[in-house]
């Protein structure tokens, strides 16, 4: 009898012990764990959030979505470096469009259109993304049928500007008497704007402390305008990108690869021609950006300063600017299109480059996590979710859900939302993207700080392209 | 005979087939013939495991035998060289290996190019400029800020050297910025030099009107990058002089005294030579690290307005594009120029070299 029970309770024991050392590593059959390594900030923090509060897989399985939320100045070296190294630790990542091809070409991004095509419900949902969109977010090679990202938060480029400033009487009547036009102040009329009234307006708004602003004198130095021309990462090539394609110039075009080129088209006079008003405007925004280091961190504190009127950057960062605990201008916003270019018919030309972020699954993730992650997605890009996404600050590229009309009051810019869709284009995709956009980058700087012209700028990035790509077999 | 059996495996090595665990040369044999065969037939993944365990293998018979024969030295500073070569030599040597192949980590195809990466870093019409402006930058950054560190922390370590009120705690207010993290203080100093917000500009503006930006011209900023990088190290420079200066023994001064030696003869004569090997060490450490020149550029410029270092076009070619080759090729050149460079110091350094 003793030795029974002795016997038992080292059975009892042993399972004990087994179970606390298992348990740590093994989890239950119907356990599935989502990793995610995203960008830390409120888009994907909401995104966290709403999984936590309201999501129940319908499997019945227990999924948790373990989210690493990396600071975005550290985001692409930790993603690279883990995905590089081949510790195969996230499932899902936020990737910004453009490392589509490196990540795709590196085996490390799941082709999906396997998942879509054996669930025509998710099928349909995906249809419902905006076709630019989704060929920037999702398609590799670009433009292709080739399907591997699901927008997390899709983002464009438009302008924030101080109703207090440019609305007021003086303000007004002054600006009427210089240039003999109205100073925009709604958001239809800032929608209206092409780059040259932006340029008035820099050229207005140059006050010096003490110097009358809005009927009160200046607190500190004041600028008309500002837009990101800063050195690193994509800091410039997102903005200039806008005007190249306004005026009717074009990037080396990789969905005709192998016989699109980068010489003669790169450095054309219209793509020459749209970087010097690109660079003209510099002179009408706050000195930093005669340093080359005003990247859209830069612009969008100096904007909720109060040192600008208005001031052109990503909808992602928006969100600030209307809370009073980070914002001196919260409560006199208002938001319209970025400025366009007049066309030969006199309608304005809006082409701009897309911002935001796809998130991708990984291909070591395993049958059990897809299908978990598959009704993850579904979820993420139902109406109901979209919708509460894009009423906490988020936005939706869901047809369906931004052509809603209570889409337009969530937030102040979300008029200007559904409209820019349609003019949105996108940078390369390539492997070779980084290479192209450092030198790019590089290039720009030059130009920005004054170093370089147009001309030669764009003649260096042409070489520089044609040279690299036709390295690679990408230009015959 | 059991002794005899102790003596013969204390003094004698196995012959070359001989199966024995202190058989170091068959191991090395065998483990050459299995690693060259597992290179050959087997997927990288498995490759690099069979190469690690016949590592091992060797590294094993090689501590059997200094064992067995009483090679208790070795056996000692085994663990030390295990840990340096795991942690140093091998990915030194994995990294010059690499150097030799076209390989990209994001892609994952690997080929034979001999110096190719060497050549193309050096002389490619595309890829060469950028090297060598990030090089002539680098030089021209070691110059700078090693002499302002040098020029600085000598002058305060002589300060430093004299007993005066609130001595202590100024010391401890100038080592600060040493301790403080390289990001913390450059995000602190691009506060600093910001034309809106930047009190350098404000109090410059105030006093001469106009709009003052530091940052806009390559030479602001080199400066900055040079003030800042000054401000961090020179106290580096200034403890170890100070621990020369504090060396010196009084009575040579007295002495000196007696004979009315001019301040001039007095430094010259007593103090510069018991501080040299230290100002030497300082030099030394202060431009080595000005090879590595990366975060404060980062954080200041990016980069811009010409002020790219080799090390931070590095960082942009290895980890941002993904050329690990190219970036272990550059890394050897720098690696070499920092050889070079150390052994002109120690050997100027060195009193025998002068005197000869």
């Amino acid at each position: 009898m003793t030795a029974t029970r002795e016997i038992n309770s080292i059975v009892m024991a042993a399972g004990l012990a087994a179970s606390l050392v298992l348990g740590t590593t093994f989890a239950f059959a119907g356990d599935v764990t989502l990793t995610m390594a995203v960008p830390d900030w409120p888009p994907t923090r909401i995104m966290k959030k709403f999984f936590d509060e309201q999501y129940k897989p319908k499997s019945g399985n227990t999924v948790k979505l373990q989210v690493d939320f990396i600071p975005w100045p550290d985001f692409y070296t930790r993603v690279n470096a883990s995905l590089t190294s081949g510790e195969k630790k996230y499932n899902f990542i936020v990737s910004d469009s453009q490392w589509l091809g490196a990540f795709v070409e590196g085996g490390y991004f799941r082709k999906i259109n396997d998942l879509l095509n054996a669930d025509p419900e998710f099928m349909k949902t995906f249809k419902d993304i905006h076709p630019n969109a989704l060929n920037s977010y999702s398609t590799y090679p670009h433009k292709s049928e080739n399907y591997y990202g699901f927008p997390q938060f899709p983002d464009v480029l438009v302008n924030f500007a101080r109703k207090d400033i440019i609305c007021h009487e003086a303000e007004q009547k002054n600006f009427m008497a210089k240039f003999n036009q109205k100073l925009p102040c709604t958001s239809e009329e800032l929608d209206a704007m092409t780059w040259d009234d932006f340029k008035n307006v820099g050229e207005f708004f140059r006050r010096k402390k003490g110097e009358m602003l809005a009927g009160k004198p200046a607190e500190d130095d004041f600028y008309g305008i500002a837009f990101q021309a800063g050195k690193s990462y994509d800091f410039s090539s997102m903005q200039i990108n806008g005007f190249i394609w306004q005026m009717g110039g074009d990037i080396w075009d990789e969905t005709q690869a192998p016989t699109s080129k980068a010489e003669g088209v790169v450095n054309s006079p219209a793509a020459v021609k749209a970087l010097e008003k690109y660079l003209s405007l510099i002179a009408y925004m706050p000195p930093l950006a005669k340093t080359g280091t005003m990247d859209i961190f830069k612009s969008d504190e100096l904007f909720r300063q109060g040192k600008v009127a208005m001031s052109v950057n990503w909808i992602g960062l928006a969100e600030a600017s209307l809370d009073p605990k980070t914002s001196r201008v919260s409560d006199n916003l208002v938001f319209g299109m970025m400025p366009g270019t007049k066309g030969a018919d006199g309608k304005l030309v809006r082409w701009s480059n897309i911002g935001g972020q796809p998130f991708v699954l990984t291909t070591w993730t395993t049958d059990a996590q897809i299908k978990e992650a598959v009704e993850f997605v579904k979820w993420w890009l139902s109406s109901n979710i979209q919708h509460q996404f894009a009423a906490a600050g988020g936005q939706s590229a869901i047809k369906s859900v931004y052509s809603d009309p209570k889409y337009v009051t969530y937030r102040p810019w979300n008029r200007a939302w559904a409209p820019s869709l349609d003019w949105q284009k996108d940078v390369w995709h390539v492997p070779q993207f980084f290479e192209l956009l450092t030198q790019q980058q590089d290039q720009y700087d030059l130009a920005i700080t004054g170093r370089q012209d147009a001309k030669t700028t764009q003649d260096n990035i042409a070489k520089f392209q044609q040279r690299l790509l036709k390295e690679v077999g990408l230009i015959q | 005979m059991q002794l005899m059996s102790t003596i013969r495996s204390a003094k004698t090595a196995p012959a070359l087939l001989e199966l024995s665990a202190d058989n170091w040369r068959l191991a090395v044999l065998v483990g050459l013939v299995v690693s060259a065969l597992a290179v050959v037939t087997l997927p990288a993944s498995g490759s690099f495991w069979v190469v690690g365990a016949m590592s091992a293998l060797v590294a094993a018979a090689f501590a059997v035998n200094a064992y067995r024969r009483r090679y208790y030295g070795g056996l000692l500073v085994a663990p030390a060289i295990a840990v340096l070569f795991v942690m140093n030599i091998f990915p030194l040597l994995w990294s010059l290996g690499l150097s030799f192949f076209a390989y990209q980590s994001n892609l994952q195809s690997i080929r034979f190019v001999g110096l190719n990466n060497y050549i193309k870093v050096l002389t490619d019409e595309v890829a060469a400029p950028g090297n060598w402006s990030a090089l002539i930058n680098t030089a021209m950054f070691a110059v700078c800020t090693v002499s302002a560190q040098m020029i600085v922390g000598f002058l305060l370590a002589m300060l430093f050297a004299k007993q005066f009120p609130l001595r202590k705690y100024l010391l401890i207010l100038v080592l600060t910025p040493m301790m403080l993290s390289v990001v913390a203080s450059g995000v602190f100093f691009t506060y600093y030099y910001d034309p809106t917000f930047g009190i350098l500009s404000y109090v410059i503006n105030s006093v001469a009107g106009g709009q003052f930006i530091v940052m806009d011209s390559k030479a602001g900023a080199v400066a900055g990058i040079v003030f800042a990088d000054a401000w961090m190290w020179s106290p580096f420079v200034m403890l170890l002089v100070l621990a020369g200066l504090v060396s010196v023994p009084k009575y040579l001064y007295e002495a000196a005294a007696i004979d009315r030696v001019s301040a001039w003869r007095r430094f010259w004569s007593i103090t510069f030579p018991y501080i040299r090997g230290l100002l030497m060490l300082a030099l030394l450490f202060r431009t080595i690290e000005a090879f590595k020149l990366a975060d404060l550029v980062i954080v200041l410029t990016k980069g811009g307005n010409d002020t790219m270092t080799i090390s931070y076009h590095l960082i942009r070619i290895a980890n941002e594009q993904n050329k690990t080759s190219e970036g272990a090729a550059i890394s050897y050149i720098i690696l070499f120029i920092v050889i070079v460079l150390t052994n002109l110091y120690l050997y100027v350094a060195n009193p025998k070299n002068r005197e000869a």
